[in-house]
């Protein structure tokens, strides 16, 4: 491993005299791990375009064009319509590319800096040699970082080298895109795959950095369940809401209530992964509002007393809102500064003074100075809170029917609403006094509030919808597993075989953000009608919250019903975003522990394991942001398929397989090099699904793998088919594709299945027990 | 209100844009009786605006067997589509068959050939403008498209213009009727 020797010295007193602040750094020293490195240490943007190749020649970009010209330079617009080039050259299906491959280097520099920032901090605060501890059950602590860097860390400082790596890497990305580069789709797309890959390691170094200094749970099965819901919110106390992603704020504030004895005289809660964060830190005195299109709805209840933004994915205008209910706002990551003044270093009393008398509009205090944000934000929220007594409520009934009233009933809110929600409708009912078809909209609306910019006569539709649902929401209740982090490696050594051999029928991830076409209930039915299956369901993100908001009959939540172990029929939340890297790092784990194979800087080679023998399946059904494009990207090229809602159909592109083309689905049998024939498994590498019955059927399928023994594909089958029968009502058409031999189909459905084999002139044939797609495998692992 | 309004504010079409804004139910029969091989494409929405007295798997599929369509259902609907025993009622996802009708060597549903248009109903508006973008740029020399949901779809070759729920039930109506003459 390589590794910077640094020698510092504060003060020392010699003979000669007193030396101070000395840093002496000496380029860097090699220290050697057991593991022999493979061939792609610190993979630049080349390195695996031939493993990229692999899945593209299988997976073939389908191109939706989202808009069908280019306005990135002053020669355009070009119109690229029908193969035209613009005056660059460009054609349409690389401008579709390159605009991924734009969203995936976003994506990937928003982790980055995310885990840059917060190594940092965290080395000023704990020192460069801290442990990377993750508990006694992690010993492989970081997957990502030594698979694609080669270098296995042991200390926050260790993890500068992986850092300085993948910020040169996205850059290269990124210049990519620049007019006069790039010119071949399929070479984008090989580089939205690194920009993922990059992103990953990136996640998993922001993650495993926190988790190992911070007291968070370190892949504790048993973290605790922590409250989420606005109604769970004592708004009898000064409320002050943190949202974006970051731990720092959340720290202060904690600490400082802590330090101060005020602990159980202010409410603390969050949106969006700083909730995960805050609860992961203090799981008893942090609450989870709710994923992050709440962040609306709990700003226009008027509810919170302090706002702390940190970064990503928060509302840019949230300052407005939160002016109209009079919080204070405290802004603390220096990528977002909201025009506000930089106090980092002002007196905090000084500060809060501003602030209350409304002297400054809000105020940056750096995300480093957490005991300065922690006491000002505290402070104030005491001080704010009696004044603000007016603003913590909604308007009356008679008000919003009054507002109502102003309707025109023009529909542009209608055409605005990117679910096409019937708005209108609503609107008419409300003037007429009947508001419950404003209270209907509530589970649909992500809280955009498009509508309102759209609405002639000024109406503010969301605190209408709202008002409308006041009891739904003060009775949101629930319970969410707090974020374990890492998958400990005695869980992969027991679910490694099951899971290779196909008797798990799969792991389901269900990640990303909360763009749900259809509601959030809907996630919540697709994970537990998986976790009934005994599949293994991870989550993470706003996905993770949104599965803990719905109760069964007896009050209770999934997570309340289901274990949090890494195992069949376990509901295991990971943790906020930047955690989603231990479920793709469960994957590669399995490659490592179980199957043994090296795992440093050799990632071609347990990309091919994890594509061809993990049966895992994303499902981002809410996905919205750049970072979501990123981290599914990441899944791509360890070859794991990921499915989005269909919002994600504006991605622009799919990743599709053709089960007709058998030529497209051979591997070779890494024990005689024999070309065989595998049948689509898995079928597609990213699918965008118009419904959740689709997705469900789709996951279930996309979980076989080319190495699945009889008894593994048979289970497999018996899900597919059966979730098929469920919401299709027949047989799937492809079945004969993923039945190898007669013992390969469920006993149950022996003869129904057999009958159906008939008819489409199936023949028996032979499994793979060692698939691979690359030929320099062929008996290398034997 | 103008008719070619977007079904969704922000959406607004490229250069290319739908030959044919259909006004009248007429237009849309001939053209769907002129088609040699045509395939509907029938999403899970279908259903969203029926009423006593329209129904659409009804419509949808007597409009199939007048013009001896292909029926591609991409969802749950399937199930009632078997129930009309309309045996020419294919199932396959919607991102499967877009991507098998941008390849011209597709031989359709029943491997006898590709088809010359292909009519989308009972689809999200953004979800429909996503596929039939894809099949507008690489698809756009064998294959012409229609959108009969009650949205102007600029990406489809023929398209209706937006209109409201009631006025394109009866346009929907109207074209069966004309179509079974």
């Amino acid at each position: 491993m390589t590794k910077r020797l640094r020698f510092r010295v504060d003060e020392l007193k010699t003979d000669i005299g007193v030396l101070k602040g000395l840093e002496l750094q000496v380029g860097k020293i090699v220290e050697e791990w057991e593991e022999p490195e493979g061939p792609t240490p610190m993979p630049s943007i080349a390195d695996l375009r031939k493993w990229d190749y692999k899945l593209l020649q299988r997976y073939k970009p389908m191109y939706l064009p989202f808009c069908d010209l280019c306005c990135l330079c002053t020669f355009g617009k070009c119109d690229l319509s029908r193969n035209k080039r613009g005056a660059c050259g460009l054609d349409i299906s690389a401008q579709q590319s390159r605009i991924v491959l734009l969203a995936c280097c976003i994506g990937a520099a928003t982790h980055l800096a995310h885990a840059r920032d917060l190594v940092e901090w965290l080395i000023e605060n704990y020192g460069r040699n801290a442990p990377i501890d993750l508990g006694k059950q992690v010993f492989l602590e970081a997957p990502h970082v030594r698979l694609v860097t080669g270098i296995k860390p042991k200390t926050l400082g260790d993890l500068e080298d992986a850092l300085d790596y993948a910020e040169t890497e996205v850059t290269r990305l990124l210049a990519c895109t620049h007019i006069g580069q790039e010119g071949s789709n399929l070479d984008f797309e090989s580089k939205v795959f690194h920009a993922g890959m990059l992103d990953h390691v990136a996640m998993e170094i922001a993650d495993i950095a926190q988790t190992a200094v911070l007291g968070f749970p370190k892949a504790d099965p048993d973290a605790p369940l922590v409250d989420i819901g606005l109604g769970t919110i004592d708004i009898n106390k000064p409320v002050i809401m943190v949202i974006g992603h970051m731990v720092e704020p959340s720290v202060g504030i904690i600490d400082y209530l802590k330090k101060s004895g005020l602990e159980d005289s202010v409410e603390v809660c969050g949106l969006c992964c700083s909730a995960h964060e805050l609860t992961r830190y203090s799981p008893e005195r942090g609450k989870i509002v709710g994923p992050i299109s709440w962040q609306l709805r709990f700003v226009r209840t008027g509810v919170p007393d302090v706002i702390v933004l940190d970064e990503q994915c928060i509302r840019t205008d949230l300052p407005l809102e939160a002016k109209k209910i009079n919080a204070v706002v405290i802004a603390t990551s220096a990528k977002n500064m909201q025009g506000f003044p930089d106090m980092t270093h002002e007196d905090p009393d000084k500060i809060v003074e501003l602030l209350i008398a409304k002297k400054i509009p809000g105020v940056f205090i750096h995300e480093s100075e957490t005991e300065k944000i922690g006491e000002v934000a505290v402070k104030a929220a005491i001080k704010i809170a009696p004044l603000r007594a007016r603003y913590k409520a909604l308007p009356s009934e008679e008000e919003i029917i009054k507002m109502a009233e102003k309707c025109v009933q023009c529909g542009n809110c209608v055409r605005a609403c990117p679910h096409n929600l019937p708005i209108q409708d609503a609107m008419l009912a409300a003037k007429n006094g009947n508001l419950k078809k404003l209270a209907e909209l509530y589970d649909h609306c992500i809280a955009c509030i498009r509508c309102e910019k759209a609405c002639r006569a000024n109406i503010p539709i969301l605190t209408l919808i709202m008002k409308a649902s006041e009891k739904i929401f003060k009775a949101e209740k629930f319970k969410v597993r707090a974020g374990r982090g890492p998958i400990q490696d005695t869980e992969i050594r027991t679910v490694g075989q099951p899971i290779v051999l196909g008797e798990i029928p799969g792991v389901i991830a269900f990640v990303g953000c909360a763009n749900y076409a259809n509601g959030g209930k809907e996630v919540m039915e697709m994970c537990e009608e998986f976790l009934k299956r005994n599949y293994i369901v991870t989550v993470s993100g706003c996905a993770a919250m949104t599965i803990g908001m719905y109760k069964n009959e007896e009050g209770k939540t999934l997570y309340e019903l289901y274990p949090g172990t890494f195992d069949a029929g376990g509901l295991v939340n990971v943790g906020s975003c930047v955690a989603n890297a231990h479920i793709s790092g469960a994957a590669i784990k399995i490659a490592s522990i179980f199957a043994k194979r090296n795992l440093r800087a050799n990632y071609a080679e347990i990309a091919d394991y994890v594509h061809n023998r993990v049966g895992a399946c994303g499902i981002a059904w809410g996905a919205m942001s750049q970072k979501a494009a990123s981290i599914a990207s990441g899944f791509w090229r360890l070859g794991v398929p990921v499915i989005v809602g269909p919002h994600g159909s504006k991605y622009r592109r799919m990743l599709l397989g053709r089960k007709d083309r058998e030529e497209d689905w051979y591997v070779y049998d890494a024990f005689t090099g024999e070309k065989v024939y595998v049948g689509p498994v898995p079928e597609h590498l990213f699918y965008a699904a118009e419904t959740k019955e689709e997705a469900m059927v789709m996951a279930a399928k996309l979980c076989m793998r080319a190495s699945d023994t009889t008894k593994g594909r048979s289970i497999k089958l018996t899900n597919y088919i059966d979730l098929h029968k469920k919401f299709f009502g027949e047989l799937p058409d492809d079945l004969h594709l993923f039945i190898r031999r007669e013992a390969d189909i469920p006993i149950t459905m022996k003869d129904e299945i057999l009958e159906f084999l008939r008819k489409k002139g199936w023949e028996e044939r032979r499994e793979v027990p060692n698939p691979t797609l690359l030929e320099e495998l062929v008996r290398k692992n034997e | 209100m103008s008719k070619e309004l977007t079904g969704q504010i922000a959406e607004i079409p490229g250069p290319i844009k739908a030959l044919v804004v259909i006004k009248e139910p007429k237009v849309a029969a001939a053209i769907i009786k002129k088609a040699k091989r045509p395939l509907i494409i029938v999403g899970d929405l279908a259903t969203k605006y029926d009423e006593k007295g329209f129904d659409s798997i009804s419509l949808i599929t007597e409009v199939g067997k007048a013009v001896n369509a292909h029926i591609n259902v991409t969802g749950p609907l399937i199930r009632k589509f078997r129930e009309t025993g309309y045996d020419k009622v294919y199932f396959m996802s919607a991102p499967e068959v877009v991507d098998r009708l941008r390849d011209e060597s597709w031989k359709g549903h029943d491997g006898n050939g590709g088809y010359d248009l292909v009519i989308f109903i009972g689809f999200r508006y953004y979800y429909a403008w996503l596929m039939l973008n894809g099949l507008k740029h690489y698809a756009f020399k064998w294959l012409k498209t229609m959108s009969l949901d009650p949205y102007y779809q600029p990406n489809a070759t023929y398209t209706l213009p937006t209109m409201k729920i009631g006025e394109w039930r009866e346009f929907i109506k109207k074209i069966l009727n004309i179509i079974k003459g």
